[in-house]
């Protein structure tokens, strides 16, 4: 019996990508299951508006899927398909003439059960604002906050998302920080 | 304090805010920031950033899979010649249906031709010309119908 199996543990990501190459459908089922939300933050981000995000998310998976056979797991498939899907973001971005900003109202919920320690603190609408201020960030420096907080991304694999160095990547993260408490205060 | 602990307390917010931590760099943080304004700054703010990140809608995972089951139906479906690529051109056109630019707008129920219409690559027939709407940009509805009434009673080539 495999070790998984024995343990009950769910399968990782890189065996649910080797049946999804052998045509498993349920495989693939159960990594857009895992990482559709993160691939939607990170298309929310960049284009700011949630049909377009939903369409590019949609997007990312059908590419992924297709080169399943090219993925050399040199990077976590969540990386890569976060990297499929900016590019693709950034592609739509491209075909649209201006980007719509999101007014606060329509940020999505707060969640409630996946918060870190302290989080009864921060009211709603102090992070409502924080995220109207993120908008304001140049793309690169927004994502690399969004990366790095809310999906736990390293600043290496940030780096392979946004196209640049590791070092570029946490510089773009720190001036983020710094620049959205300017505008906090 | 030093501008060293700050950096590193700093490089460990996010792993915090998300509760990624293990027991050591945790009470590394918990032990400095109490003490140190520009580090809580910072930490309030990741903590406001994870709380108000999006949540994706509800529909968007089974939006996401029924695309990958459409286009691995359509991939099994053998290839058509520029015949049969025309027939289901002409079809849509006939029906009424929007042959539409983009597959993420495509519901369900859209007849799979239509959905391989709209890959760029099956329009274009193995002799180079394009199929179906440039051959019948100039035919009326009665030819059109006529026609694809040929089609559907599988006289394809025959009187067209």
């Amino acid at each position: 019996m495999r070790e998984e199996a024995r343990l009950g543990a769910e399968p990782s990501d890189l065996e649910l990508v080797q049946r999804g190459r052998s045509g498993d459908q349920a495989a693939l089922g159960m990594l857009a299951k895992r990482h559709h939300a993160a691939a939607y933050r990170v298309a929310i981000s960049l284009v700011g508006e949630d049909d377009l995000a939903q369409d590019v998310v949609q997007d990312a998976f059908l590419k992924a899927f297709r080169a399943l056979g090219g993925f050399r797991a040199d990077a976590s498939f969540r990386t890569w398909l976060l990297t499929i899907t900016a590019n693709e973001a950034k592609g739509a971005l491209r075909k649209r003439t201006r980007r719509r900003e999101t007014p606060i109202e329509d940020v999505g919920p707060i969640l409630s059960d996946e918060v870190g320690p302290a989080q009864a603190a921060i009211t709603a609408q102090e992070a409502g604002r924080a995220r109207k201020m993120m908008e304001q960030l140049p793309e690169k420096q927004r994502l690399s906050v969004s990366l790095r907080i809310e999906e736990g991304l390293s600043f290496k694999e940030i780096g392979d998302v946004i196209g640049s160095s590791e070092g570029a990547a946490r510089v773009n993260y720190f001036h983020g920080i710094r620049r959205l408490r300017e505008l906090m205060e | 304090m030093s501008d060293i602990d700050c950096g590193t307390i700093r490089e460990l917010i996010p792993d915090f805010v998300s509760s990624r931590l293990g027991e050591d760099e945790l009470q590394l943080v918990e032990a400095h920031v109490p003490s140190c304004g520009e580090c809580r700054a910072e930490l309030e703010l990741a903590q406001m950033i994870l709380a108000s990140r999006p949540v994706a809608p509800a529909e968007l995972l089974s939006r996401i899979t029924r695309a990958v089951v459409r286009e691995r139906t359509a991939q099994r479906t053998p290839p058509r010649t520029w015949w049969g690529v025309s027939a289901a051109a002409i079809a849509a056109l006939a029906l009424g249906i929007g042959i539409s630019s983009k597959p993420a707008t495509q519901t369900s129920d859209v007849p799979g031709y239509a959905y391989e219409a709209d890959e760029g690559e099956i329009w274009v027939s193995d002799d180079g010309l394009l199929a179906g709407a440039p051959l019948f940009d100039n035919l009326s509805d009665d030819q059109l119908q006529e026609l694809l009434d040929e089609l559907t009673a599988g006289s394809v080539g025959g009187s067209a």
